[in-house]
């Protein structure tokens, strides 16, 4: 039920809309708020591959579709890491943490903007190319994107 | 499940004040024999670290579950990260109960439209994730920059003509800051500008301040006096439903407005069309409730602390003036503008550090929990305190210094805790009009310093529980125009 929930969010919607500039103002449009479900009638979705890497070294990997956020591949193809996206990407937890190579990081079409940043401080283990999977939408020429999930406090733990 | 590891130590452990047989630890709390003063939380809890250390068990208190009080931000963060699906946040009981008992016909009449204040479990949980999709997006607030622009723009006109001939602002200053956060939240919440700095009587507007001021005025007695409502309903009870119930009524008004104009448009235009058509009206109008009960004082009184601070300290101003006269360059503000003034929204947490609006935040636990060593049992209010955290010199380097640097360029060799200072809270219960509040300050105090230098010139003012964390005695800024 609540997966599906999330499903239905579309990732981009909820993306950070201010850029630093301060340029971008279509965000006005209040399309990205409007509908519960806005999973746009794709005719021909495009997939594109992306390996999640485990703490302990387990690979998994998946055909995603572009425009869909790391958060939603993670729901959508029910990958079950614990915890990750507690707050279903309103960006008030740091549960989908992610870290990618730099090179990746550096590619990113969007910085993250402050309410993002105010999020990853409060991340577990941040390093300089973190970001939350919730505000990485993916891009055609992401194919191959590999993503580490980094260790939680609970893995810490044991 | 797991077992307790045998280096847990037993809830009996936990050091703390002793209950007296009978008396609990009530007493502590009674004025001049008790020693622990409810205005002066804050210095108690700093002395209860100082003798117990980072964790310190308040059993005994009459009508309220035991509590235990943490110190220890590492600990902070694994209780906040360890969180299941519907934590479990201890508010209000005299809200709880008009919800839940006096109203419950209106609250429980669809499925899961409680709100969420004084709300759990399945029934917050939904409620949560129907509206904090539409309050919580970054883009959420950023389409009402503009009208709070607006109503910053009236209330610097409004202290300007009620300065004295000092040009300082008058005593009731705090009362001022408090038409201002309720004008701007009508107009976030509601769609409506109430025009607080002048409503005539017998408008609405005036029964929608009344109704807010006796709220306030009220609650604090409710919950922290012995609850003799509980047995009868006195006075001071009736007036607080009366306001509640006015609140209410002035927001459906406004939702079955939205609805015609949702009819209308056959699109929606606001954060209450939003939400009306996200979730149904009845849950808008108890989301509307909801930012009123809880997003007005908390909201002025932060900004009164800020402009305080920001009165004592000329070089700060200085600061943040070249920094919004750079990106402003004397046209209006839009968008995206607070994001490129790093050094104002610094300043905003360093205040928010060393005076946070709610000086301890706090959850129920919802199951048998290892904190600080001990197993703590479910049931136990578990209160995280910040203000002692945000002060200490284990989590901030010079912690009794005002140096917003600190939140700009972190450094490895600079301390620095995530999880000692959260004036938001973290997580799922994380404040639901964070946005809001945050784009009201950072625009009330882009505009305030803009328009004026602001001096202190009374006796330093030490701050007390009220119940908001804020500064003890009248707000007498002399506020000359730039």
């Amino acid at each position: 039920m609540l997966r599906n929930f999330v499903k239905s969010l579309s990732a981009r919607n909820l993306r950070c809309s201010i850029k630093n500039n301060g340029v971008s103002q279509s965000f006005i449009s209040r399309r990205f708020i409007a509908p519960l479900s806005t999973t746009e009638p794709a005719l021909k979705a495009e997939k594109v591959k992306v390996t999640f890497i485990f703490h302990d070294g387990k690979r998994m990997e998946t055909q995603a579709n572009v425009g869909d956020s790391l958060l939603d591949v993670v729901v959508n193809n029910e990958l079950n890491i614990e915890g990750y996206g507690a707050c279903e990407g309103t960006l008030t937890c740091s549960t989908c943490h992610v870290v990618l190579k730099p090179e990746d990081y550096n590619k990113l079409p969007d910085e993250a903007c402050d309410e993002e940043r105010d999020m990853l401080d409060l991340a577990y283990g941040l390093t300089d190319t973190s970001r939350l999977g919730c505000q990485i939408i993916l891009t055609k020429d992401m194919d191959g994107l590999e993503i580490q999930i980094p260790e939680t406090i609970n893995d810490a733990r044991v | 499940m797991f077992d307790v590891a045998p280096s847990v130590k037993s809830w009996e452990d936990v050091p703390g004040p002793r209950p007296l047989p009978l008396l609990g630890n009530t007493w502590r709390f009674t004025p001049y024999i008790g020693g622990y003063s409810v205005e002066h939380i804050d210095k108690v809890c700093l002395a209860l670290r100082e003798e117990f250390g980072n964790c310190v068990k308040m059993t005994g208190l009459l009508g309220r579950p035991d509590m235990l009080f943490v110190f220890d931000a590492s600990e902070v963060e694994r209780v906040f990260r360890g969180e299941d699906a519907a934590p479990h946040r201890p508010s209000m009981p005299s809200l709880n109960y008009y919800k839940h008992t006096l109203r419950k016909d209106f609250f429980g009449a669809e499925e899961n439209c409680a709100g969420v204040i004084a709300v759990h479990g399945d029934q917050w949980s939904a409620f949560r994730t129907k509206v904090s999709r539409v309050a919580l997006s970054a883009g959420a607030a950023a389409q009402y920059t503009v009208p709070v622009a607006e109503v910053a723009d009236a209330f610097i006109q409004r202290i300007r003509s009620i300065r004295n001939e000092d040009s300082e602002t008058p005593a009731d200053f705090l009362n001022e800051v408090h038409k201002w956060s309720l004008e701007s939240l009508s107009l976030i919440a509601l769609d409506t500008r109430l025009n607080c700095f002048n409503a005539s009587e017998d408008s609405e507007s005036m029964r929608l301040i009344d109704a807010v001021q006796t709220f306030f005025l009220s609650v604090g007695e409710l919950e922290l006096r012995a609850p003799w409502w509980r047995l009868y309903p006195t006075k001071m009870f009736r007036q607080y439903v009366a306001a509640l119930d006015t609140i209410l009524s002035v927001t459906l008004s406004h939702v079955e407005k939205a609805l015609k104009e949702i009819k209308a448009n056959g699109s929606s235009k606001s954060l209450l069309q939003d939400l009306v058509t996200a979730a149904g009206p009845r849950v808008a109008a108890v989301a509307a409730l909801d930012l009123f009960l809880v997003g007005i004082d908390t909201t002025s009184n932060a900004v009164a602390s800020i402009l305080y601070q920001l009165a004592l300290r000329p070089q700060v101003q200085e600061r943040m003036y070249e920094e919004i006269s750079k990106v402003l360059q004397d046209r209006p503000m839009k968008p995206g503008d607070v994001n490129q003034m790093p050094y104002l929204k610094a300043c905003v947490k360093e205040v928010m550090r060393m005076y946070p609006v709610v000086v301890g935040n706090g959850r129920q636990l919802t199951k048998d929990t290892v904190v600080c060593g001990y197993n703590i049992p479910k049931g136990t209010q578990v209160i995280f305190q910040h203000y002692v955290m945000g002060n200490s010199d284990d989590y901030f380097t010079n912690a009794s210094e005002f140096r917003p640097e600190r939140w700009m360029n972190r450094s490895p060799a600079q301390k620095h805790h995530a999880f000692a200072s959260l004036p938001f809270g973290y997580g799922k219960r994380m404040c639901l009009g964070r946005r809001f509040a945050e784009l009201e300050i950072h625009t009330v105090i882009c505009k305030m310093v803009q328009a004026f230098k602001m001096e202190y010139h009374h006796e330093p003012m030490d701050y007390h529980i009220h119940p908001m964390y804020t500064p003890n005695g009248p707000i007498r800024l002399k506020l000359m125009d730039r």
